[in-house]
């Protein structure tokens, strides 16, 4: 009895602090966005709540002393940065797991090939390829060799997902369909592809989550025209202003809006897999 | 051009590991026969069964289907159509659209596509369930959903893949007999695998009994109980007894044994100039066909064959009573009895008893037990 009560305050207390690290600094930004301007600093105490920093960011505010923040055309290219990458690291991703659901000879060390781009450090790998670029007169740019080596980071994640969901996946549906005389491309398109879609979801909420706030690879090889990321460290070496929380507070309900579009997706789709399993339960009893 | 729906020649497997997984296959199934594989866990059934529907390599043989070889033909233009033991289903289309997946690929137009459809939905009695997908339907509707999508197609050939193994014993039953009229009526070739031998025995019109990766004997289920071709079918299909013994004569038609319980003769499952006298050999005879009696009543009647020995068990189940009589010199023997053939007879443990067959219903089979 007593062990069980100890057990449980030590477990509170854990998950407490668990959640006050994790979230304290999100709530600090938030209260300190809401900081007067174009006077307040990023301290407490709070002079005066306003939305003053949330009209800067969005370029409303009046032109002051403080200057915007340069990180609309970074926004942008963060997240052309992020789609691309999202793309083609799961479209390949998918097909290298699919390629992996035969033995083949040397898969061990395909698996290790691939898994090595998001095991070896960024920094490394980011001071490699500017080296190398620099070495064949490449030019060092976000879209270009930034952009290789953020597939080459976020595809192993996109695989290692879809290597999981394939694992799950009952092939005989696959067979089933050939053996009605439907062609595999036809298969994968009709069959596989919309059972492993909820996998795929998931691949591309890796690929893009990842990409989209790299800062190692990308600080290296991403040239002159900075990512997000490299734009507002830039902010924060000279001197910081609340607008950069408003604009923390901006992208994390952005970000939690994209989760919520891929939550309600994966809830339709799983739902229906549910109802599956739920039926195979009711014949086994 | 032949006859035949099927023939395989000489098919045989072998998997990436080095399993030899079948060997020396050969069948030649007619237009409209029912073809029951049976043999135990691990023989080759599925391999066979998967060769055929093109989703396993043939290592070397031929297949050929109405006379054109499709030894190296991909699934998709293969005229057959497999039903998998757990049924397969597409979960994110409905039935309709499950059944209508495979017309669609198929050169035909919507109208012929619905009528098709619509046609095989009142013959599997899908009806009530179009609409519904895989997690709404019951494990017979499932059962019936992968029969109608395999159907539709109008495959040449239907292979099914111990496709009863998850039903329940009555469920298993009524559509046994459903599976049985469906091919009557369809007057379409179906290869039936099943690990269950009286499911084998009832269903095919003939058996194809294998043991690891290769054939031992295909017959009509009445002649596989009865005939068996080998030590092996002797033991695994039916209710045998077997006295183990050596070959002492062989003639046309007849032969005879040297067991530690006498010389017996039977009919011969070998051709004549197959065997030697001397060499090892059984007499087999179904359970069924031996009778047990007192050893008093040992009647004159020269055209049965006969044995001596005691009983040691009684162990009466239902209607019938199984006595274990202790034989000289071999393993003690289980035979099957009306109880009213036992009771009331003077049958009791210690007793002796006789035990009697005809000898025209006996085999002789080579080889050991
Ligand atoms: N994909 C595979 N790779 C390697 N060996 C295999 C493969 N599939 C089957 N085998 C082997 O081939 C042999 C025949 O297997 P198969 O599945 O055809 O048997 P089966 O008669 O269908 O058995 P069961 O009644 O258990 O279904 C077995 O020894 C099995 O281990
Ligand atoms: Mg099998």
């Amino acid at each position: 009895m007593q062990d069980a009560k100890f057990l449980k305050i030590g477990l509170g207390t854990y998950t407490a602090l668990f959640i006050a690290f994790l979230y304290a600094p999100f709530v600090v930004m938030g209260i300190l966005s809401f900081q007067q301007g174009p006077e307040g600093g990023p301290q407490f105490p709070i002079i005066e709540w306003s939305t003053y920093w949330y009209q800067h960011v969005l370029g409303f505010a009046p032109p002051s002393r403080v200057a915007p923040l340069p990180i609309g055309e970074a926004l942008a290219r963060s997240i052309t940065l992020a789609v691309a990458t999202m793309i083609v690291s799961t479209v390949l991703g998918t097909l290298t797991a699919q390629a992996f659901r035969r033995h083949f000879k040397g898969s061990g060390f395909v698996f290790y090939l691939v898994v090595l781009g998001m095991m070896v450090p960024g920094v490394l790998l980011g001071l490699g390829m500017a080296l190398v670029a620099d070495q064949f007169g490449i030019p060092r740019t976000w879209w270009g060799t930034a952009f290789v080596l953020h597939v080459v980071y976020t595809y192993p994640f996109a695989f290692l997902v879809m290597l999981a969901i394939f694992n799950r996946f009952d092939g005989s549906v696959e067979e089933a369909a050939w053996a009605l005389g439907v062609p595999p491309g036809r298969t994968f398109r009709k069959i596989t592809f919309p059972i492993i879609f909820p996998g795929v979801l998931s691949a591309m909420l890796f690929a893009f989550t990842l990409s989209y706030d790299e800062f190692p690879r990308t600080l290296f090889t991403g040239g002159s025209e900075v990512t997000m990321p490299i734009a507002i460290y830039g902010t924060f070496a000279v001197e910081i202003h609340p607008n950069l929380f408003a604009f923390g507070v901006l992208t994390t309900v952005f970000s939690f809006a994209l989760l919520t579009v891929y939550g309600l997706l994966m809830m339709a789709s799983v739902r229906r897999a549910k109802v599956r399993i739920s039926g195979l339960q009711e014949e086994i009893e | 051009m032949t006859h035949y729906d099927l023939e395989l020649v000489k098919l045989r497997k072998v998997y990436p590991g080095g399993t030899v997984a079948v060997e020396e296959f050969d069948l030649s199934v007619k237009r409209g026969e029912f073809i029951s594989f049976v043999g135990p866990s691990g023989c080759g059934k599925t391999t066979t069964l998967r060769m055929i529907a093109g989703l396993e390599s043939i290592t070397s043989g031929d297949l050929v289907i109405r006379g054109k070889n499709f030894t190296n033909v991909p699934t998709e233009h293969r005229p057959t159509s497999t039903i998998f033991q757990n049924y397969a289903i597409f979960p994110h289309m409905t039935v309709r659209q499950n059944i209508e997946f495979g017309l669609h690929v198929r050169k035909l137009g919507a109208a012929e596509i619905k009528k098709r459809t619509d046609a095989i939905i009142e013959k599997l009695e899908l009806g009530d369930v179009v609409n519904a997908r895989e997690s709404a339907l019951s494990g017979g509707q499932k059962q019936r959903l992968s029969l109608a999508r395999g159907l539709v197609t109008e495959p040449d050939i239907l292979l099914l893949d111990e496709p009863l193994g998850a039903l329940d014993a009555n469920l298993r039953k009524s559509i046994q007999e459903e599976l049985k009229i469906l091919q009557r009526e369809l007057n379409i070739t179906f290869v039936f695998v099943t690990h269950a031998q009286s499911e084998a025995l009832s269903m095919g019109d003939r058996v194809v009994v294998m043991n690891a990766g290769k054939v031992e004997q295909v017959s009509a289920p009445f002649e596989l109980y009865t005939r068996p071709q080998s030590a092996f079918v002797a033991r695994f299909i039916g209710r045998n007894r077997i006295i183990p013994g050596e070959l002492a004569e062989v003639a046309e038609g007849r032969a005879s044994v040297i067991t530690p319980l006498g010389k017996f003769s039977g009919v011969p499952s070998f051709k004549q100039g197959a065997a030697s006298v001397g060499q090892k050999a059984m007499l087999v005879a179904p359970s069924e066909y031996i009778d047990i009696v007192p050893a008093h009543e040992k009647a004159a009647d020269a055209s049965f064959e006969k044995a001596e020995g005691t009983v040691m068990t009684l162990e009466p189940v239902g209607h019938v009573v199984y006595v274990g009589v202790e034989l000289p010199g071999m393993a003690p023997m289980r035979i099957e009895a009306y109880r009213e053939r036992i009771e009331g007879r003077n049958i009791e443990n210690g007793s002796r008893v006789e035990l009697r067959w005809k000898p025209e219903r006996a085999t002789i089979v080579l080889g050991e037990m």
